[in-house]
């Protein structure tokens, strides 16, 4: 349905294609809860998040992916999509920090433009069947997924702009973070 | 006077876009310029001259520089027409003029000669829907540099005054910028402007609209992005509240009707072996 925040806001388009919901995915930074389109500022976004993983079979294993799909400029976005997290087998009812984390968490800190900041869960079809990318921008999760027999089984997104932001395009040609 | 009127009308029909509202502007031009009377240097202007194929262009331009002696024309035209004007000729004839006058009406503005306006062979051929668009950016970009020392981060677009009033001055940071005040900037940006290559000037801004648009697009796109997904949270919570809410009914009254009696066989003194 076209009210899905998630194709609303363009999360299934740029960085996804449209898929099914069938595992619920919670992510919390400190204490708080991301929702689709939320706003979190840099420093509320510098540690890693808790990631908590649902489904039933603790035999099945889940990939998770954090890409910023707006780097480095959501007007002009040509590093597009740019890996900040890669965690893979986790266990399904468990959360992240079960899982092997080949790519670190590197925390959001755009430099201009309101960024979205995706946050994939992806089913594998086994254990140990995950690669490390070469390099962390222009990553594709799509590209990813196919390569790796991955499955989305869901997304979350929040927003994230500069510490001192006030949102939208600037013409301002240094970039201070 | 209308019968002169229809060969211009018709190229401009065919000239092109499917706008109404430049079909709109053709048609208050064209009713303007009928309401003249004839003086003999506009007729030249009207008459197809023989020696020369006068292009679409030319004619289009020419009625719409004739209008100036008439009425208030179309905003979006007067810098086009200034643009070209200039384009053309090596010293325009308003270069003196500031752009506070400029901006004050075309009844202010010193009238081009018209027969410096029929020789003139300018206009370099690009999409019409283009001329209303940009000059209109061009002239609220002014105008919001001019309200930017009073109103700034006051109001919720001052991100496209800053970003206007930042792409002006980064355009003319060469241009020393002496005293603050709004009349010596817009004199100063006024001739810097006048001495660009109006081309380019005209595809700045309209990337830049672009690019505004897109950007008001996104932030349209994420705001509805984030009220629906408020608004499916909502009915979840609601869905799962009064669930539970059913539940503990459920439950409460299932443990009141399994509390147990007190049991009768409960000693109520001890015997003392």
């Amino acid at each position: 349905m076209s009210r899905d925040p998630l194709i609303l806001g363009h999360v299934v388009g740029d960085v996804l294609d449209p898929f099914a919901r069938s595992v619920s995915l919670g992510v919390t930074y400190k204490n708080r809860l991301v929702i689709n389109g939320s706003e979190f500022k840099p420093s509320a976004v510098v540690d890693k998040p808790l990631v908590q993983v649902g489904g039933d079979d603790l035999r099945i294993f889940y990939t998770l992916v954090m890409v910023d799909p707006d780097a480095p400029n959501p007007s002009d976005p040509t590093l597009r999509e740019y890996l900040h997290w890669l965690v893979t087998d986790i266990p399904a009812t468990t959360n992240a920090s079960f899982g092997r984390e080949i790519v670190c968490y590197e925390c959001p800190r755009p430099a201009s433009g309101i960024h979205r900041v995706v946050l994939v869960l992806l089913r594998q079809i086994g254990r140990e069947t995950v690669f490390t990318p070469e390099m962390r921008h222009n990553f594709s999760t799509r590209r990813f997924a196919m390569e790796h027999y991955l499955v989305p089984v869901a997304a979350t997104y929040y927003n994230c702009q500069r510490e001192a932001g006030t949102g939208g395009r600037r013409f301002i040609r240094d970039d201070r973070c | 006077m209308w019968s002169l009127e229809q060969p211009d009308n018709g190229h401009k029909n065919k000239s092109g876009t499917n706008r109404n509202s430049n079909s709109g502007n053709n048609r208050v031009l064209s009713s303007s310029s009928s309401s003249r009377s004839s003086p003999s240097s506009n007729t030249s202007i009207l008459i197809p001259q023989t020696p020369r194929r006068r292009t679409m262009e030319e004619v289009w331009k020419d009625i719409t520089l004739s209008t100036f002696h008439q009425e208030r024309p179309i905003t979006p035209l007067d810098h086009h027409i200034y643009h070209h004007h200039h384009h053309a000729n090596s010293s325009p004839s308003f270069k003196g003029m500031i752009l506070q006058d400029f901006l004050t009406g075309p009844l202010n503005r010193p009238l081009p000669v018209s027969q410096t306006v029929v020789e003139q062979l300018p206009l370099p051929p690009h999409p019409s829907p283009a001329l209303p668009e940009t000059a209109l950016s061009l002239n609220s970009g002014l105008e919001f540099q001019y309200l930017g020392p009073d109103a700034t981060n006051s109001h919720s677009n001052s991100s496209s005054s800053g970003h206007n009033a930042s792409f002006i001055s980064s355009a003319f940071s060469s241009v020393a910028v002496g005293p603050p005040s709004p009349t010596g900037l817009f004199s100063l940006c006024s001739k810097k402007r006048l001495q660009e290559n109006p081309a380019i000037g005209v595809d700045r801004h309209h990337k830049r609209m672009i690019k505004n648009r897109e950007s008001a697009a996104r932030s349209r796109a994420r705001k509805q992005a984030y009220t629906n997904e408020l608004e499916l949270e909502i009915s979840n919570l609601k869905e799962e509240n009064a669930k539970l809410k059913k539940q503990y009914e459920e439950l409460r009254l299932a443990i009141g009707n399994s509390l147990p009696k007190r049991n009768p066989l409960r000693r109520s003194t001890t015997a003392p072996f």
